[in-house]
This record gives structure tokens, C-alpha cells and sequence, in this order.
């Protein structure tokens, strides 16, 4: 669906990008994960035609970008939310988009309901919130109604609960068999959503898998509070899995959270609380790309 | 490619830039031909020479529409819409195209404008004076026809130096600079290496020879169009090469 092979690209003495390569599977989410300047936004643009790498290729449903026949209508994508004229309404931002596509104008007010910005259409851009800005980009993107999305760290700029309501917009959008490239440097952001992840650091790979597999490799990562604790550690401990105590009095424990559900249902233990600890989360994605902060 | 003609076009019409040229067009020249008229003794507002002069007070379309060319390609890079634009239409040659014709029908637009300025303001004092008009004469359509070519080849001479330039404040300060003191410091140096005649060659030096009006040192009228174009193309080629080469980042 996306493929990005042997891929290589340097701005004066930065290797933005180093001989990456990775697939994206068609119907599935994929979160595209590093720290700030790891290399995604560079190797999106790639992707999508804008960024000339120095090595190897991008392809897009099986050809490069720029080969696709009324591209707009095969890939949406969101990058920078600050890529709109100022003075230009968000209305007239899409219409102008959508007369370059061929797309019919009533298919801008369509966009506009589905990313909540009707009532806001008519400001000039200049006056928009972060968020309106991303609701717009992502407007921009659904357009042509495409069967691939990439997105540049749409999250950025939202506040809780647009990023709810960007989460649940990417659920319905993958529900209804697209592909989505979502990157961000919050794993816990698309660890809720994406179906696999592809981590990068310093333009190189550091892991594509699955995001339970990534979770399963957490150490602590699921957070359990239940009233049968010890019962449960017991069973745990039995099954060779590291339990540890965390706040609250909860376990924080090595597995996935459907084993440790499966092994409290199967003894009839009441849980009061299953999660993954995001904040385990953010220490695993640290321990994957070097443990390095950038910002 | 009408797709693409048509967003550019719907891009100058939303931004609020759009009325400014409409206003400076209709204000310069009406300003200019009332000046003309004004500053002229009675009798010789019946001439031929000096209605084709009025005429020739159209020719802010021009400054207009090279202004207009380098704006609606800069634009897209100050404001990074340049984005959305290449993602719509990968091709980049095609949108350069696009741009090069939208700014073509600005142009022609800005002119016709201009004209029906000078209409307006010479034909009801010109008959309340009782001037005798030269409508009938081909010299007045002539020098609107060139007036109306002139104004296309300054709209594709901004859209060239735009691709080339891309940053906004660089290619507009610059273009200006080199018209006013770029082009007169070199038939300066032309003149002392004994070169003058090469002066004529100089980019701005054809576009005044392609409006018609000039004489002096300037090409006759068709080679002057054809320098331009000379230019046009060199410029524009350059541009767009530069263009499609670039990463957008």
C-alpha cells in the first residue's frame, strides 16, 4: 500500500533519512513513531512526492506518488497545519483545493461538516485556532475521499478533546477500510488507535511490529488494580511474568493486558482497572530509540 | 489543465490582495489620463498623437501584472500552500502553466480595465471640449492592441521571475531595483565598454520597446516582442527547472 525502500535523503550535513525502509499494509493504521527530528516528516514528504530523496523510492498503491492518476482521490494527506493563505477563508481554501482535483464544490461543505468546521468556513484562516487549522488540514485531506491518509503529527495543537474526537475520526475512517500513516513522537497517542507501529530514530529503523508486540516487550506496561491481588500475583508469578507494585497499590506486570484478563476471568478474580500505563509507554518508546530527549 | 487554471484563478479572486489591484488600476490610471488631458492646451486635444497617448496611460495594466505574476507564485511559498498545491497537482510543471495563463487572464482583465478608465474619463471631456475624436483612426486601436500584448508579456515575466526567485519580498524588491537602477547601471557600463548597442537586449529594456509608445534607443516593435519572449522563456525555464527540482519542506 505505502512501501518506502532503501530510502536516503541529507540537507546540507543532516541524514534526515538513512537507508529506511518499511511497508504499510492496506485497511490498517499504522502509527509512524520517533522523537522530533527522527526523520518522519521528511520521509512522508517523500512519500507524497514533495521531498526528492538522495536514494531509493517511495511508492504509493504501487506506484510513485507522483504517478498517480487524480492523486487527490487516492491519498489524503495532513502535513504542516500552518500551509494555508492567511487571508483566505477556510471555505475558499478547500474550494481552491477541490478546483485543482476536479471535485465538486458540494463535496467542500461535506468535508467541512465531517471535520465540525462548517460554522467556522466563512473566517479568514488567519483567525483559526491550532485545532481549527488541523480540523481543516484534515478536511483538506478527506477531499477526494481517499483510500490512503498520511498524517504529519495531527495531534499537535489539540486540546484533549479534539484529540479524542481526531482518534475516534480515525477509527470510523479505518473502519471503513482505509489505510492510515499516522506519525507522532507520543507513542501513547497512537497506541490506542494504530494496528501497527513503525519506529524510527536519527532516519534509521528501530522497530515495525505490531503494537501488541511492542506493548508485550513493555516492561510493567499493564496496569492492573484489582481487590484479588494477591491471588492474581500469585498465578502471574506461577506463569513466570514479572509483577511489580506500583501507586496506588496496583500491579504493574510484563504481559499484555488480555493475559492478565484472561487469567483473572479464568479464577473468577474482580478487576477494578486493566490498562496499559502510558507513562511505561513513553519508557519503552525511550528505551527503542536511543533513551534520548530531543526537545 | 483547465482544473488548474481555474484553482489559480479562484486563488486570486479569495484573497483580499484581488481588490487592491482592481483599485490601483482604476486610481493610476484615471489619475494619468486626467493629468494628460488636463495638462493639454484645447487645441491640440484633437490630435492623433495625443489620444494614442491616452491610450497609452493603460500601460499601469503592466506594472500591475508583473506584480500580480511574481505574487501568485511567491505566495504559494511564503505561505507554504505550495503543499497542498504540488499534492494536488504533482506535476509542477503544469501548475507553473496554470499560473502563467491565470496570470495571462489577470492581465488581459487589468487591461481591458484600464481602457475602460481612459473611456470613461476622455471621451465625455474630450466631447464636452469639443475635441475631435481619432476612434475611427487604426493608430488607437493599434496602441491599445500593443498596450494589451504588453500587458501579457509583463503578467509572464512576473510568473518567470516568481519560479525563479520564490521568496516574495526578494523577487518583488529586486524586480523593482533592477528595472530602476539594475538596467540603467549596466547601459551605463554598456556605454563605456563601447557595447551600447546590446543596451536594447537588456529584459526591461525589450518589454519597453514591446508597449509601442518608446522610441530612442529601444528595438523596433516585433523584435522587441521577441526579446521578451527570449527573456520570458529563459527565465521561465530556468524557473520551472528550479521549481521541480526543489525539496518542499
Amino acid at each position: 500500500m505505502i512501501e518506502v525502500a532503501n530510502l536516503s535523503k541529507r540537507f546540507g550535513k543532516t541524514q534526515a533519512v538513512a537507508n529506511l525502509s518499511f511497508r504499510v499494509e492496506a485497511g490498517t493504521i499504522t502509527g509512524f513513531l520517533g522523537p522530533n527530528g527522527a526523520g518522519k516528516s521528511t520521509t512522508l514528504r517523500s512519500v507524497l512526492g514533495l521531498v526528492h530523496p538522495d536514494a531509493g523510492s517511495t511508492t504509493v498503491l504501487g506506484v510513485p506518488y507522483r504517478e498517480l492518476e487524480r492523486p487527490l482521490h487516492r491519498v489524503g494527506a495532513v502535513l504542516e497545519a500552518s500551509e494555508v493563505h492567511p487571508g483566505r477563508s477556510g471555505r475558499n481554501h478547500l474550494r481552491v483545493l477541490a478546483a485543482a482535483a476536479g471535485i465538486p464544490r458540494s463535496r467542500v461543505e461535506e468535508v467541512l461538516a465531517l471535520v465540525e468546521l462548517s460554522s467556522g468556513a466563512k473566517r479568514r484562516v488567519k483567525g483559526y485556532s491550532l485545532g481549527m487549522r488541523q480540523r481543516l488540514g484534515l478536511a483538506a485531506a478527506l477531499l477526494g475521499d481517499p483510500e490512503v491518509l498520511v498524517l504529519d503529527e495531527p495531534a499537535n495543537g489539540l486540546d484533549p478533546a479534539g484529540i479524542r474526537w481526531l482518534r475516534d475520526l480515525l477509527r470510523s475512517l479505518a473502519a471503513e477500510g482505509r489505510t492510515v500513516l499516522v506519525s507522532s513522537h507520543v507513542l501513547a497517542e497512537v497506541a490506542q488507535t494504530a494496528d501497527r507501529v513503525v519506529i524510527i530514530h536519527r532516519g534509521s529503523l528501530v522497530q515495525q511490529a505490531a503494537i501488541s508486540d511492542v506493548l508485550a516487550g513493555a516492561k510493567g506496561a499493564t496496569r492492573v488494580r484489582t481487590p484479588g491481588a494477591e491471588r492474581l500475583r500469585e498465578l502471574l508469578v506461577a506463569e513466570r511474568v514479572t509483577v511489580s507494585e506500583g501507586a496506588g497499590g496496583a500491579l504493574l506486570v510484563d504481559v499484555h493486558p488480555e493475559r492478565v484478563g484472561e487469567l483473572a476471568a479464568a479464577n473468577g478474580i474482580v478487576l477494578h482497572e486493566l490498562t496499559v500505563d502510558s507513562a511505561t509507554l513513553e519508557e519503552v518508546f525511550l528505551e527503542l530509540t536511543g533513551g534520548e530527549t530531543t526537545e | 489543465m483547465t482544473a488548474l487554471i481555474r484553482s489559480e484563478l479562484l486563488k486570486i479572486r479569495t484573497t483580499r490582495g484581488w481588490y487592491a489591484y482592481l483599485i490601483v488600476v482604476v486610481l493610476l490610471t484615471g489619475l494619468a489620463v486626467a493629468v494628460e488631458i488636463g495638462s493639454t492646451a484645447d487645441g491640440e486635444r484633437g490630435g492623433l498623437d495625443f489620444q494614442v497617448g491616452l491610450v497609452d496611460t493603460a500601460g499601469f495594466a503592466a506594472l500591475l501584472a508583473i506584480i500580480l505574476g511574481i505574487t501568485i507564485v511567491t505566495t504559494e511559498f511564503r505561505h507554504g500552500t505550495v503543499t497542498p498545491t504540488f499534492l494536488a497537482a504533482p506535476h509542477r510543471e503544469r501548475v507553473i502553466a496554470a499560473k502563467a495563463i491565470a496570470g495571462v487572464l489577470v492581465a488581459v482583465l487589468l487591461a481591458l480595465l484600464a481602457f475602460a478608465v481612459v473611456a470613461a474619463v476622455a471621451l465625455p471631456w474630450l466631447t464636452l471640449v469639443d475635441a475631435d475624436l481619432q476612434l475611427g483612426e487604426g493608430e488607437v486601436g493599434k496602441r491599445a492592441a500593443q498596450v494589451l500584448l504588453s500587458a501579457i508579456l509583463w503578467a509572464f515575466m512576473g510568473v518567470a521571475i516568481g519560479t525563479l526567485v520564490q521568496s516574495q519580498v526578494a523577487a518583488l524588491v529586486g524586480t523593482l531595483i533592477w528595472i530602476f537602477l539594475g538596467e540603467t547601471l549596466l547601459i551605463g557600463l554598456f556605454g563605456l565598454l563601447d557595447i551600447d548597442g546590446l543596451a536594447s537586449y537588456l529584459p526591461f529594456q525589450a518589454l519597453d520597446g514591446a508597449d509601442g509608445s518608446s522610441g530612442g534607443d529601444l528595438l523596433s516593435y516585433w523584435p522587441a516582442v521577441g526579446v521578451s519572449l527570449g527573456w520570458v522563456a529563459l527565465l521561465g525555464g530556468l524557473g520551472t527547472e528550479r521549481t521541480r527540482r526543489r525539496d518542499i519542506t
